[in-house]
């Protein structure tokens, strides 16, 4: 008897989820070599409804019968469950498994590590490089007592690089890196690139100009404005009515040359599935249109609570992982902000004076939730007469992420990234941002 | 499981080997406003072994006990592979073979406790914040417990069982007037059992009351003052903007951060000592044995304003010369250990709350932490709320206070230390190279810093 069916005789309903990841990494640090690594983890998570109330198990390597026992242990001092598990019907198959990545080896990991570290400190020879390169598969199979499975492989492939400047009294630490699914997403050598065009923008500190001068969020920087709205469109957080954005579904609530859509069907995205971690069928699910609130997005839980649909967005650790050991909520999928008008130089040369934030630090510290933000920037420069003249030290950005994208959004640029493993957005360019220097 | 180790690794390639396994029991109640989110007790097992060919290292994760021996292979291969790219080989300071088991210590074992009388006791918190004020909107409680059975050997006749508690408890409220939302939060956790979450009535309503007033407190105007860090606040300081730095893996590859981080260089005041301890009854961060099997011990980062001191595991003692310390911490099975703190601690001085406050016409009182984070040098920390000093009094309560600035600066700038120590653990954990959260404490007297820039509107 499995699982399922060993569950299924004490509680009424039940779910198995399980998650099989396989995979290697290569770490250099300092230039130099850290460590190669493997992993083949097996993790179970089981749910089960018991006179109607939810329990929740999960186990990696221990024997069967101790996850069946204790989900049930679990249901039978647990809330209502306010949903039932979904029939498992339908199909749906999204892009996300590129046979290529399998056939990475770890020579070839520890060949482009090597070349990044080679082109960084070959430039820039006091540059200390960090670089982590990685690539694998998961299994994901999904069964539940409603009737029906689902299985899926998903392939992963990431590389990440740390640029380190250090100097008694000025030590800078840049990042650039992502995570995609498909091998001819990421191209090591333009990240590489992308980290020299910052190490080259940055050589020279200059003062910037402080109060409220225009400020142009890179793709990644951006992350300070989105993090706010990533929760605040949490069917869960409107429901609990922790999110500004509740009651606000048909409102314009943000500027209108702002289209952000969550797409967890998207051929390769870095998020995408064919279903989500409970079994929905995943899709295109609109967040704002032109400035105005369209949708939430749910899981089973919340979407029963709030008496909506779920959206497929079921995630096991919403935002930044946490696999089979997490129960699913709410998260998003890959979240789309709709390019606008202007290259980044562009858009540069259109700020004439102002700065460029790239990276911050305390990042979703303090009260997320109402938009407020305030972060000192790790990684910006300084634009002066439309030109990039140095970099930004000892600087602080304050402001609140809702009223900036409604009313100060100055342009949104052409050229949209992916960022962070979730979202994708072109640069923005934006005023009414407080800036602090010393 | 003795036996069996000692027999495989007795087989095991390339010039050192280790096995790690683990064996996790852990319950978790999670409670967001009326809503239980979580209720659950689970177990779990994984391991990791490590193998070192011609100085590299090649890693192996699985989950399957039987698999040792192929995983013992595999890491030996990708190590020989990394080894054709490794320009610095990789050496171990040694350290003397140990056979010990350290086994459980706690009061109350929470995992006698049923899983019924968790949810009651998170659910009489939870109601507690939910019902203190109409203003209050939303709440949670995360209560959660684990024990951490480690098995450790290696190829030197190390073999090592250890059980680890750990025991922790969120208390957070969220208050709301018109559009403006508010959140307060307590926080606490230890390496005991199940007594210490208990009759924690007190702090649930003192996050309640804090979200609400912090509805009507003022946000900061920034600028730079004379700030007076609580203990909470000052143990994130150190731990988050010196601590970190004084990790000799991040030193190693870092020639000109190596410079800056001499020992006998001078940092602070003769008044200033910082700790790093790996073991302090019933602390977070008490690690008897690291995940490279090396016993604890108590170091000194700072005596007397002079940097003495630095973390190690056995690569970073064996490459600089040093002893290894006891800091070769790994989060979970699923990861290696790195270098890491324990319980880290700025010593008290002798002044007190009064003779902070002195002298100071305006300036902030800056309480608990909403998080931290550091890149080298530079830190940002956002308390968790403020007051305003004016003549030497607190005055009114300040909201989105955030703080930064250079570690060294804040150092050189601390003027005064308290008598009044406080060493705690908090819920969350710190996070390095992927691998969080890690338990760990910190701690410090009140502490008074000229020159603090202050982030706001």
């Amino acid at each position: 008897m499995g699982i399922l069916e060993k569950a299924a005789a004490v509680a009424k309903e039940a779910e198995l989820y399980e998650e099989y990841r396989e995979g290697i990494g290569v770490s250099f640090r300092g230039g130099e070599l850290e460590k190669v690594k493997s992993e083949a983890v097996l993790g179970r998570a089981l749910r089960v409804i018991l006179d109607g109330k939810l329990g929740f198990a999960s186990t990696a390597g221990e024997e069967e019968d101790s996850l069946v026992e204790a989900a049930v242990a679990s249901a039978r001092h647990g809330g209502p469950a306010p949903f039932s598990f979904p029939e498992l019907k339908g199909e749906q198959r999204v892009e996300v498994l590129d046979p290529e990545v399998r056939k990475l080896s770890p020579e070839d990991l520890l060949e482009w590590g090597e070349e990044a570290v080679k082109a960084i400190t070959g430039e820039f020879p006091g540059i200390i490089a960090d670089v982590h390169l990685f690539r694998g598969e998961s299994s994901v199979r999904l069964a539940n007592t409603s009737g029906g499975a689902r299985e899926e492989r998903r392939s992963y492939f990431g590389m990440y690089v740390e640029a380190q400047h250090v100097k008694e009294g000025d030590i800078w630490l840049l990042w650039v890196g992502k995570t995609v699914r498909k091998r001819e997403d990421l191209s090591p050598e333009e990240l590489v690139s992308q980290v020299i065009r910052y190490l080259r923008w940055g050589e020279r500190v200059v003062p910037p100009p402080t109060g409220k001068p225009p400020v142009l969020f890179t793709p990644r920087g951006a992350i300070v404005l989105y993090l706010p709205l990533l929760v605040g469109f949490s069917g869960l957080s409107v429901y609990m009515g922790t999110s500004p954005l509740k009651g606000k579904l048909g409102e314009e609530a943000f500027d209108r040359r702002l289209t952000i859509v969550d797409d967890g069907a998207l051929p390769f995205g870095p998020r995408s599935g064919s279903f989500d971690d409970e079994g929905v069928l995943t899709g295109r699910l609109p967040l704002v249109e032109e400035g105005v609130v369209r949708h939430f997005y749910y899981d089973l839980r919340a979407a029963a609570l709030a008496g909506a649909e779920p959206t497929g967005n079921g995630m096991k650790g919403a935002f930044f992982g946490g696999g089979f050991r997490t129960p699913p909520s709410p998260g998003p999928r890959n979240v789309l902000v709709s390019p606008g008008e202007g290259t980044l130089d562009e858009l540069i040369a259109e700020m004439r004076e102002g700065i460029i934030v790239e990276g911050v630090l305390g990042l979703g510290q303090g009260n997320i939730q109402s938009g407020a933000f305030s972060n000192n920037v790790s990684t910006g420069f300084v634009v002066r007469d439309g030109e990039v003249i140095g970099r930004l030290k000892n600087t602080m950005i304050a402001g609140n992420a809702y009223e900036v994208l409604k009313e100060n959004l100055v342009a949104v640029g052409a050229e949209a990234e992916w960022c962070h493993g979730i979202y994708k957005s072109p640069p923005l360019l934006v005023e009414g941002v407080s800036v602090v220097s010393r | 499981m003795k036996a069996f180790l000692k027999g495989i690794l007795e087989r095991a390639p390339g010039e050192y080997a280790e096995v790690r396994w683990e064996e996790v029991s852990h319950s978790r109640v999670v409670f967001q406003r009326d809503q239980l989110m979580a209720l659950e007790a689970s177990r779990e097992a994984g391991g990791m072994v490590r193998v070192l060919v011609e100085g590299a290292w090649g890693i192996a994760v699985f989950t399957d006990p039987e698999e040792i021996p192929k995983r013992l292979e595999e890491a030996a291969s990708l190590a020989r592979a990394a080894s054709g790219h490794v320009r610095d080989r990789i050496r171990l300071a040694p350290v003397g073979p140990v056979e010990d088991k350290v086994a459980l210590s706690v009061e109350e074992d929470f995992r006698e406790v049923p899983l019924e009388e968790k949810r009651k006791l998170a659910q009489r918190y939870n109601e507690l914040i939910l019902g203190y004020s109409d203003e209050i909107v939303a709440s949670g409680v995360r209560y959660a417990d684990s024990v951490r059975r480690v098995i450790f050997a290696n190829t030197e006749g190390t073999y090592i069982e250890q059980e680890i508690p750990d025991v922790t408890l969120h208390l957070s409220a969220t208050a709301r007037r018109n559009g403006d939302i508010q959140q307060a939060f307590e926080s606490l956790g230890a390496a005991a059992g199940y007594e210490f979450v208990r009759d924690r009535e007190e702090k649930a309503l003192a996050a309640a009351k804090r979200a609400v007033e912090l509805l009507s407190a003022k946000p900061v105007k920034g600028g730079r003052y004379t700030v007076v860090l609580d203990q909470d606040l000052a143990g994130v300081f150190i731990h988050e903007a010196f601590g970190h730095i004084c990790e000799a893996d991040f030193l190693l590859r870092n020639e000109p951060m190596r410079r800056v981080m001499e020992l006998g260089k001078r940092f602070g005041t003769e008044a200033l000592n910082v700790v790093e301890d790996g073991y302090i009854p019933g602390r977070r961060g008490n690690t008897p044995y690291d995940d490279e099997g090396v016993r604890r011990r108590k170091i000194y980062l700072i005596k007397e304003g002079v940097l003495t001191g630095l973390m190690h595991s056995r690569a970073t003692a064996a490459a600089t010369g040093m002893e290894p310390t006891g800091n070769a911490r790994a989060v979970s099975w699923e990861h290696e250990p790195i270098v890491r703190m324990r319980n880290t601690y700025i010593e008290p001085g002798e002044a007190t709350f009064e003779e902070l406050l002195k002298g100071i016409d305006y300036g902030i009182y800056a309480k608990g932490s909403f998080g931290g984070q550091t890149e080298f040098e530079q830190f940002t920390f956002s308390a968790a709320y403020a007051y305003e000093i004016v003549g030497g009094e607190i005055g009114e309560m300040l909201r989105d206070v955030v703080l930064t600035g250079n570690v060294f600066e804040t150092l050189r700038n601390i003027e005064l230390l308290g008598e009044d120590f406080e060493l705690r653990g908090s819920a969350g954990g710190c996070g390095k190279g992927g691998q969080s959260p890690l338990p760990v404490t910190f701690g410090a007297p009140h502490v008074r810093i000229r020159d603090v820039i202050v982030g706001g509107k």
